[in-house]
């Protein structure tokens, strides 16, 4: 098995549609469900809210990462959907606390730590991908489900030369050894 | 400088990983090799090893569970950040530390 495996253009939408975070997360979770990854939309969303209640989910760039860590999870996956609406979603990213978000990759992950760990490692893999801040900014821009997995499998040798809009200011850090 | 990281969310899923890529890359690209353990819900990848954290300049712990195996790290430059900074500012991060470390 390899990366492109896991990603799955049944459960990737361009158009998810919603008008809150609520919204679009129920939107991404009936894709989910009527493709066999979850079995409740219901459980599957308050199991998303219990880890968003321990930290933002937004990561700059417009795109929020998150995760339902479920028993109702049958089968291991990330959804992606790029929203119709901007979407306010809190973010350590940005002083307000908030970013909007146009881009959301959820993660569909068992409650069993030893369910599937052959998948879990390949979505360790992609989660590691978006640390890259040239990734990230051509994926918030991508027009096509083809582009979209494309610019997730891509090595970093080609997005060189790529613009990357949200630059981090460089300050001093308040860390002591 | 050769830096050494351990990152460790609280669900394990993807902030170890994204911010493990990030303090890799800030740190490749002030011209710095690292190396950063990852402590997940699958457990610990790319375990540094006794050789690589004894040559380590400094440590960085991204974390906002238990670090675990700390006691490897005895007597080392520690520098202890919730994931959130350096998911935020990776690049601040590797700056600060060259500054305070004068490397």
């Amino acid at each position: 098995m390899n990366l492109r495996d896991i990603l799955n253009e049944d459960i990737i939408d361009l158009e998810v549609e919603g008008k809150t975070k609520d919204e679009v997360l129920r939107y991404m979770a009936k894709g989910l469900l009527d493709n066999g990854y979850i079995e409740d939309v219901d459980q599957f969303v308050k199991d998303i809210y219990v880890r968003e209640a321990e930290g933002p989910t937004g990561m700059g760039s417009h795109i929020s990462i998150p995760h339902g860590k479920s028993e109702s999870v049958k089968k291991i996956g990330i959804a992606i959907g790029k929203t119709v609406n901007d979407i306010p979603w809190e973010s350590g990213m940005s002083d307000t606390g908030f970013q909007d978000t146009r881009l959301i990759f959820l993660f569909c992950v068992s409650a069993d730590n030893e369910f599937a760990t052959n998948h879990m490692l390949l979505l360790s893999e992609l989660a590691g991908k978006l640390g890259n801040d040239a990734r990230v900014a051509r994926l918030s821009e991508a027009a096509t489900k083809e582009e979209v997995i494309s610019l997730i499998l891509c090595d970093e040798s080609e997005l060189e030369g790529t613009a990357v809009t949200e630059t981090e200011e460089i300050v001093d850090l308040d860390i002591d050894f | 400088m050769k830096i050494v990281a351990v990152t460790a969310c609280t669900a394990g899923i993807a902030h170890t990983y994204i911010v493990a890529e990030k303090i890799q890359n800030a740190a490749v690209e002030a011209g710095h090799s690292c190396k950063v353990e990852t402590q997940g819900t699958i457990g610990v990848q790319n375990e540094l090893t006794t050789q690589e954290i004894a040559e380590a300049d400094v440590v960085i712990y991204a974390h906002d569970i238990a670090v675990r195996g700390q006691e490897r790290f005895a007597g080392k430059k520690i520098v202890d950040i919730p994931i959130s900074v350096a998911m935020k500012n990776p690049k601040s991060l590797i700056a600060t530390i060259e500054k305070k470390l004068g490397k």
